[in-house]
């Protein structure tokens, strides 16, 4: 009687330093027993094609390279055996360094385009720090144990930190700190390339350009290293930034709580739970040096360190299988009207009798270049007929001054089947989007894929971008 | 000043006096006896409080994963002990839970309900609630004269026809139908279903639906009756579908929607879904297991 459904997921990320992709399946069951109200959740993530790790190309130093890359997704499709119209979902994300090109935002757009109809293109540091987080297991490990766990991803370009508690993160981090800020000629040992957050340090370090007459480069890099290191103790310990840290911190919302431990992702990562790698100039960067240094600072020793289930795959497999979630069963969906990408989400303001208007904050989004905005309904205070009808009657009248189709309206109470009626009965024309069992917060953007088969539930990414503090 | 404003005038003035006396006499001698009092009336009602919020562990190591724990589950767990004993206010509780369950059971829905939502009230042929209890093939049967009182009262060969019964709890009519009927019935005319005239069964059963559909012959009927409560909630509602319902009809054609509650599925919501699982059946013309 259980019907089983299952989505292609795809993760592609492209990062500082390499670009990888990975196809994950989704199996997605009803969880509640035969004679009740079904609840649509993800059951079990499995990988069905881990693909290599590529160098993402570059063109030059501030453009990647967008044919190439493209050429390196299709051939990754071809070698899964997967075209690009079984892929249901998934998330393509740039990070770290590459996130800065000129023509990052672009290339990652027509890329998420080709690799499937409903792939989401992601960038931004929170977003990164919290996938990667998700990806390496910490998130997992942080509600299994019931404890607040930090997960620190060492990638090529930046560090990116998120903070979970109990499951739900609860802040993330973003530091210019990463293997591959130096580069190093894997037959000279010399270094052929200083990106500009690594000259900032060195500049820091050694002022005045001092370090040419030290000779020993290694030497040079290790006190360099020490001093990114150091930056990324302070932001944990929250201790007043120096300095040279400023340019180095990119972005930290990370609260004031105690770690019960960390868990250490990225490709540096490998290095932190494998020591004593003796041809440290093996990748032609920095990466295992650095994995050094962190292992001899406070942040491996005042902790309990974790391992997570994955290292340098973790945002990759993040973005392929941790961004779903699934709606409500009990929703309301006018014909045609999805899937819908990139909806803001639109807070309304709470009147003095309590009741709700959206129309201000919807106004910000009038020329704006989104078909359509979510309107978010805060928690109601019971989920009574009559309270839904005065919702509906206030929706009723601001729906139609508000910009954008389908109306998109989004609850977390379980309301939006009867809410969704009671619009179509007041708007018998208007398209329709009703969802509940989603948690938006100001600042949001949402994703709504078509929906099941089986189900009326639909798959949804939420794209948070913003933390509430 | 008529007789009325007399009485009060006299009244006041006679409670003025006697609260004077009260404050000197306490003042005096008895304060101690007067602060019990005044603290039973501050007693709050045992069943007022929120369980999975009353955390009753004195100093718990983890208060947070404590918290979590208890919001989990609506069991009675982590509820300390005095000696290897429950304390008083869990035993209470518990007692006073039961006592509500068996409430819900033993309890009538009020006579005016049904003439409330505009409902044809009849009775099963059970006489008392002892009889319903111990007689369930009873709660599924209506004699003649109910039958004729549907036969007089309602519409015959309607698309869906509801029916209400108070089954094993009253308390479930009176806490959802308010809020399920209007949401089942907005939902399904919005779709261009035509609806019977809404029956209320006293002391019913959920094959009381085959008499009914027998009699009335609606394509669907859907009963809305109360489950057996259990010390969690004792409103709780199922909702049975049946396509041509008739008697003879075997429990696997019928559709059920179980846990309409206020915890459960909210009873608006669950209204909502009726209507959209009710139009499905009628587009299949099958329910129960015919439908998977």
């Amino acid at each position: 009687m259980t019907k089983e459904m299952t989505l292609v997921s795809v993760g592609i990320d492209v990062g500082t330093t390499t670009t990888q992709l990975v196809i994950s399946q989704l199996t997605l069951v009803n969880v509640m027993p035969g004679s009740q109200i079904p609840k649509v959740e993800i059951s079990h993530k499995s990988i069905m094609y881990m693909g290599n790790v590529h160098f993402t190309p570059f063109t030059d130093r501030q453009h990647v390279d967008g044919v190439a890359l493209r050429a390196i997704i299709a051939k990754e499709y071809e070698k899964a055996g997967v075209k690009p119209e079984q892929i249901n979902t998934g998330a393509i994300i740039i990070t770290g360094e590459t996130a800065k090109k000129e023509n990052a935002s672009e290339i990652i757009h027509s890329l998420a385009d080709y690799a499937g109809d409903f792939v989401v293109a992601t960038a931004g540091p929170n977003l990164e720090s919290m996938i990667a987080g998700k990806g390496s297991g910490a998130e997992a490990l942080s509600k299994r144990l019931h404890s607040c766990i930090a997960n620190i991803d060492i990638g090529g370009g930046t560090t990116n930190i998120a903070y979970f508690d109990r499951g739900k993160c609860i802040g993330t981090a973003c530091i210019n700190v990463g293997g591959r800020l130096f580069e190093v000629d894997p037959l000279t040992h010399h270094l052929n390339y200083i990106s500009t957050p690594g000259k900032t340090i060195i500049d820091h370090c050694y002022p005045n350009g001092s370090q040419t007459q030290s000779g020993d480069e290694v030497l040079v890099i290790r006190r360099c290293l020490r001093a990114m290191v150091e930056c990324v103790e302070r932001v944990i310990f929250h201790e007043p930034l120096l300095a040279q840290d400023k340019t180095l911190v990119m972005t930290n919302s990370l609260p004031e709580v105690s770690l019960d431990g960390v868990v250490f992702s990225g490709g540096v990562a490998k290095y932190i739970y494998l020591p004593g790698i003796r041809e440290w100039w093996i990748h032609g960067d920095v990466g295992p040096l650095l994995a050094e240094t962190f292992r001899e600072s406070r942040l491996y020793s005042s902790f309990t360190v974790h391992e997570g289930s994955e290292t340098i795959h973790a945002t990759v497999l993040g973005a392929g299988a941790h961004t779903v979630n699934i709606s409500g069963s009990t929703i309301t969906i006018s014909q045609h009207s999805l899937p819908l990408r990139n909806v803001p989400a639109v807070y309304p303001e709470i009147g003095a009798s309590g009741r709700f208007s959206w129309l201000k904050a919807a106004e910000n989004y009038n020329d704006s270049l989104y078909r359509t905005v979510a309107l978010v309904v805060p928690a109601l205070p019971n989920t009574d007929f009559q309270t839904i009808l005065t919702l509906a009657d206030t929706l009723a009248y601001e729906l139609p001054l508000i910009k954008g189709e389908p109306k998109v309206i989004i609850a977390l109470q379980d309301i939006a089947k009867v809410l969704g009626q009671t619009l179509q009965r007041l708007l018998p024309s208007v398209p329709l989007v009703c969802l509940d069992g989603i948690e938006l917060a100001l600042g949001d953007f949402v994703d709504i894929a078509k929906p099941l088969p089986h189900e009326d539930a639909v798959p949804v990414i939420v794209k948070t971008l913003v933390f509430a503090r | 000043m008529s007789l009325e404003d007399n009485v009060r005038a006299i009244v006041e003035e006679l409670l003025k006096d006697m609260e004077k006396g009260k404050n000197q006499v306490s003042a005096n001698s008895l304060s101690q006896t007067t602060v019990p009092i005044l603290d039973e009336c501050q007693i709050t009602d045992l069943a007022e409080i929120d369980l999975q919020r009353y955390l009753q562990v004195p100093n718990p190591v983890n208060k947070a994963l404590y918290e979590e724990m208890k919001l989990s589950t609506p069991a009675r767990i982590g509820v300390w002990r005095s000696g290897p004993r429950p304390l008083t206010d869990t035993l209470l509780r518990f007692r006073a839970d039961h006592a509500v369950a068996q409430d819900s059971v033993l309890g009538e829905v009020p006579e005016e309900f049904p003439a409330k939502y505009r409902m044809v009230s009849v009775q099963s042929l059970c006489q008392s609630k002892d009889e319903y209890l111990t007689r369930p093939d009873l709660g599924r049967k209506l004699d003649a004269e109910n039958l004729e009182v549907l036969n007089k009262g309602c519409q015959k060969g309607a698309m869906v026809q509801i029916i209400v019964s108070d089954g094993l709890s009253s308390k479930a009519v009176e806490a959802n139908i308010p809020n399920l009927l209007p949401a089942l019935t907005q939902g399904l005319e919005g779709m261009g279903v035509k609806l019977g005239t809404t029956i209320f069964v006293r002391h019913g059963r959920v094959a009381a639906m085959d008499i009914i559909g027998e009699t009335l012959k609606p394509e669907v009927a859907v009963i809305l009756i109360g489950e057996r409560p259990g010390l969690g909630t004792a409103e709780s509602m199922s909702a049975y579908i049946g396509y041509n319902p008739r008697l003879g009809m075997v429990e696997s054609e019928r559709t059920v929607i179980s846990n309409i509650h206020k915890g459960g599925t909210p009873a608006a919501e669950a209204g909502a879904h009726l209507s959209s699982l009710i139009k499905k059946i009628l587009e299949v013309k099958a329910s129960g297991m015919k439908l998977e």
